[in-house]
């Protein structure tokens, strides 16, 4: 029953350190994605917008982008791809792996 | 009192011969594209250009924004506690404009020698990029050969906040200070932005033309606000209020043929939707304007221009994916010239005059595009409005003109415009031929303009 005990407090401590950055990190993932993303690919990541289908825009929550690995997302994003700008002199190496967990969720929100 | 009146109708006269050189000078399109929006973006022309300047959507929705959005490093600070933040560019957003021209019209104007070359027509500087993450601009300065100086033109600086849902909807809004009623617009179907792209600024041209016809730009300023609710309905409306540019300030009018009462409202409302290659956009837009000319007590001329507009563009993937654009506008103004009247400067207060045009245009990718476009104005017939003068005026005081006008131009690189166009009048001011009592028929004013444009 201690020990139970001692694990819940444990457990709670655990995700009272770890839930804020998670969703602090979601946050900033979310403002990056804002800042930078939804003028083509729409808040949604469907890309459906006049914008995103004169430029041909991805849809992200797609099994084409969702089935690359997170490497090849962070390059494409880092780096540009097709028509999309390289948007690495702007976005953090560190910022560009949170927006690609940020793309990851908007495919399980869809 | 004959003396007075006399005095009277000469003001009059020199008020009118103002506007129509006015209207002549501002008959020349401002059409514009800025290389530092590319700079700042890391994107091509060709992503917010069909063909500058008509915009196509990524380029509507970057101005939309405010002009700020940006792949490129910057200079920045988080906001923190009671700190502020920043979000600089690391490029200064300086762009220019380089035009140089060759104009040639059927008949030689009197007196003046016909085929003429400009060497610059134009060269502007550009202050066009984000000045903040929320703040952006596209300032214009622009030195014309003719006065030999440089001038303030065309200026839109924008706050603007994106990426918020209203109804559950995506809403970007934002608030603009402007210095021509339409320069705000998304679209190239209205005045500001419309066809023709480029123009001769030596050529004549009709002397009537509505105030939201271009009619007041650079000669305001104004400060409004807009917003694109669901990606589909654009709301926008300014306040105007006269802003001479090297008149005395405080303002006292003289000289100046609008100086605005009180304020003038300007309004827009648009639709639009899009299929995968389809794009419509349908809209309305309006001013009405109390003003007083070379004054800024007394007697008020009303005016109310109703206009609505249509832009569609079809991208033709079989034929990798040109594109062909036509739109359209029609304005209405309704004056009361009751100041006007008073001074001898109209024969009657009420006029009205309608302005009609439209224009297909195919882009052979980026390279090539070729345009066709029609134009009328007819409106009320006024003998001392529109009076008689040698190839600027109206021997019957009418303002009918229309005419077509053809463009072709070249891109060898997306930044370098060869263009010739043809311009040909069936009716200026009011006939066909012998239209200002000198002689010169309407056709006489046929214009062939060649140009040359450097964008960097």
């Amino acid at each position: 029953m201690r020990d139970l005990a001692v694990r819940l407090i444990a457990t709670s401590i655990l995700c009272s350190l770890i839930l804020p950055a998670a969703l602090q990190a979601q946050s900033d993932a979310a403002k990056t994605f804002k800042a930078n993303c939804v003028l083509c690919h729409s808040a949604d990541g469907s890309g459906d917008s006049a914008t995103g289908k004169a430029m041909h825009a991805k849809d992200l929550r797609s099994d084409e982008v969702q089935k690359q690995s997170d490497a090849a997302l962070a390059e494409a994003i880092t780096k540009g791809k097709g028509k999309m700008p390289a948007f690495g002199a702007k976005i953090h190496p560190e910022d560009v792996n949170k927006l690609v967990a940020y793309i990851r969720d908007l495919a399980n929100k869809k | 009192m004959c003396r007075k009146q006399s005095e009277y109708s000469l003001s009059g006269i020199c008020s009118k011969l103002f506007v129509m050189v006015l209207l002549v000078v501002l008959f020349v399109p401002s059409a514009r594209a800025v290389p530092s929006y590319s700079r700042q973006t890391g994107l091509p022309c060709a992503s917010c250009h069909y063909a500058p300047p008509e915009l196509t959507p990524f380029g509507r929705t970057f101005k939309l924004e405010g002009y700020t959005f940006t792949t490129k490093a910057q200079v920045t600070d988080d906001k923190k506690d009671h700190n502020a933040a920043l979000h600089l560019l690391e490029v200064f957003p300086l762009s220019i404009i380089f035009d140089t021209s060759l104009t040639a019209t059927k008949s030689p104007q009197p007196g003046t020698q016909n085929g003429n070359f400009q060497f610059p027509q134009a060269a502007s500087l550009f202050l066009a990029g984000a000045w903040t993450s929320h703040i952006g601009s596209f300032v214009q300065v622009t030195y014309d050969s003719q006065s030999d100086q440089f001038s303030w033109d065309n200026t839109d600086i924008r706050y603007a906040n994106h990426g918020g849902t209203l109804l559950g909807k995506p809403v970007t809004y934002g608030i603009t200070l402007n210095n021509n009623p339409g320069v705000e617009d998304l679209w190239n179907s209205t005045p500001a932005w419309g066809f023709p792209w480029v123009g001769s600024n030596v050529a004549p041209g009709p002397s009537a033309a509505a105030l939201i016809n271009g009619t007041l730009a650079q000669d305001v300023a104004g400060v409004g606000g807009y917003t694109m609710w669901n990606e589909h309905w654009y709301l926008a409306a300014t306040m105007y209020r006269s802003e001479h540019l090297g008149g005395a300030q405080p303002n006292p009018g003289t000289g100046y043929g609008f100086n605005i009462r009180g304020v003038a409202p300007y309004w827009r409302a648009a639709w639009q939707t899009s299929t995968k290659n389809s794009y419509l956009e349908i809209g309305t837009y309006g001013m009405h304007v109390k003003s007083t000319p070379s004054a800024v007590t007394g007697l008020m001329d009303g005016y109310t221009d109703f206009a609505a507009d249509f832009q569609y563009d079809r991208t033709l993937p079989q034929l990798k994916s040109d594109v062909l654009s036509v739109r359209g506008t029609y304005i209405r103004e309704n004056s009361t010239l009751l100041a006007t009247f008073a001074a001898g400067g109209a024969a009657q207060t009420f006029h009205h005059l309608n302005t009609a045009q439209a224009n297909v245009e195919y882009h052979f990718g980026t390279k090539f595009s070729g345009t066709a476009g029609l134009f009328d104005i007819t409106g009320t017939r006024d003998l001392l409005l529109f009076p008689q003068a040698a190839v600027a005026g109206s021997a019957n005081g009418a303002p009918q003109s229309s005419g077509y006008t053809l463009n072709l131009s070249w891109w060898p690189e997306q930044n370098i415009d060869l263009a010739v166009q043809y311009t040909g009048y069936l009716r200026f001011n009011g006939a066909k031929t012998n239209y200002d009592g000198a002689g010169r028929d309407a056709a006489g004013n046929n214009t062939v303009y060649v140009l040359a444009r450097f964008v960097f």
